[in-house]
């Protein structure tokens, strides 16, 4: 369903971009494709890697370590987890997605892929280059103290 | 050739490690992979076609020219488009932002574009929606954009405009912005070269340079 909505939405988006100006379109198709290119092996690899883990770990070693009865430690644990890799949001939704059918609990899961994308350890560095060591700092905490309170309210709602 | 497939080599080594140790694990981790391949392959070019005409027709530069002193709610409502509709990882979102607080940007919009930049994006939340259903995403959408809004009160709180302090360099190729599109490379081939699968610049950096650049990497 949702992938025939992004479909249908790609393609209205460039048969728009086609109508107003078919040079600029093609030049975008072709950044695009240089888009795909660059990252598709990192992409390759980290599903052979999702594969993988999934066939190594039994469901039920899942569901013990991060399924719905895990408690609020193995929140945090997910939460850190999430903070310290760094893989490309899109490659991350079918990891979760895998995990969740193998028994993985929505707070587990929620807490890994918001600190994944809004807390960055490997990008601190740059990050204090960039804005300084206080704002770095206060917006990484408050960016992990509130994916962890995200979670929370998903695991309560859902 | 390693350094650049770093991941893919990891992978394979795995696999290879995994073909020795237990080689019954083998077949099912492979048709696992293929499962979410063949998944991802649906949607990725749909993906990237969106996030590249994005980047044309409204560049993070051009949204960026009417970010005014950058406060009240005009500020905010432009700080959450640079954030959902520009493109690349949260780390592309700094050196949009240095500009910006050059141009006088306050405590609170960073915090939005650097938030709504990681976590807000058409075709993230679309992709989201297929792997956790659509009930799934729009919750969290909506406690995402709540705790964005409150994240940024609270920095604007605690750390004050004089806290920001950075460093300025000229003539390089930000690598940590540059998404790989090619435009400068297309347009300017004997300014740019490829180096271990980034881009950088040959000679000296120019304002056409810099004007092609649609996520303002060329410095």
């Amino acid at each position: 369903m949702s992938t025939i909505i992004l479909i249908t939405v790609a393609v209205i988006a460039l048969a728009l971009s086609v109508k107003r100006d078919k040079k600029k379109t093609l030049g975008s198709l072709k950044q695009a494709r240089n888009m795909m290119k660059s990252m598709l092996s990192d992409i390759v690899g980290i599903l052979l890697l999702i594969g993988l883990v999934l066939a190594l770990i039994p469901a039920e070693v899942i569901e013990k370590l991060i399924g719905g009865e895990s408690g609020f430690f193995a929140v945090v644990i997910s939460a850190v987890i999430g903070t310290i890799t760094l893989i490309p949001a899109f490659v991350a939704f079918p990891l979760i997605g895998s995990l969740k059918a193998s028994g993985a609990g929505i707070m587990t899961l929620t807490a890994f892929l918001t600190t994944l994308t809004m807390v960055g350890f490997l990008t601190m560095p740059l990050e204090i280059k960039t804005f300084g060591k206080k704002f770095t700092v206060v917006r990484n905490l408050l960016s992990f103290a509130f994916a962890i309170v995200i979670a929370l309210v998903m695991g309560v709602i859902l | 050739m390693i350094k650049k497939h770093k991941i893919l080599t990891v992978a394979i080594i795995s696999y290879i490690l995994v073909l020795f140790i237990s080689p019954d694990k083998l077949i099912p981790a492979i048709s696992g992979s293929k499962y979410y391949f063949l998944e991802m392959l649906q949607i990725l070019p749909a993906v990237f076609v969106l996030t590249s005409l994005i980047q044309t027709w409204v560049p993070t530069k051009v949204i960026m020219k009417y970010f005014g002193a950058g406060s009240g709610l005009k500020g905010y409502g432009i700080s959450i488009l640079i954030g959902s509709l520009s493109a690349g990882p949260i780390y592309a979102a700094f050196p949009v932002c240095q500009t910006l607080l050059k141009k006088g940007a306050n405590i609170k919009n960073i915090v939005i574009i650097l938030s709504t930049w990681a976590v807000v994006k058409v075709p993230m939340l679309i992709n989201e929606a297929k792997f956790m259903g659509i009930q799934y995403m729009a919750i969290r959408w909506i406690l995402t954009i709540a705790a964005i809004l409150i994240m940024a009160w609270l920095t604007a709180k605690i750390v004050k405009i004089e806290d920001i302090e950075f460093i300025e360099e000229e003539n390089y190729i930000d690598d940590v912005a540059c998404i790989l599109c090619g435009k400068c490379l297309a347009t300017y081939p004997n300014e740019i070269k490829v180096v271990d699968g980034k881009f950088v610049l040959t000679g000296e950096s120019t304002d056409e340079l810099k004007a092609i650049c649609p996520m303002g990497a060329i410095k």
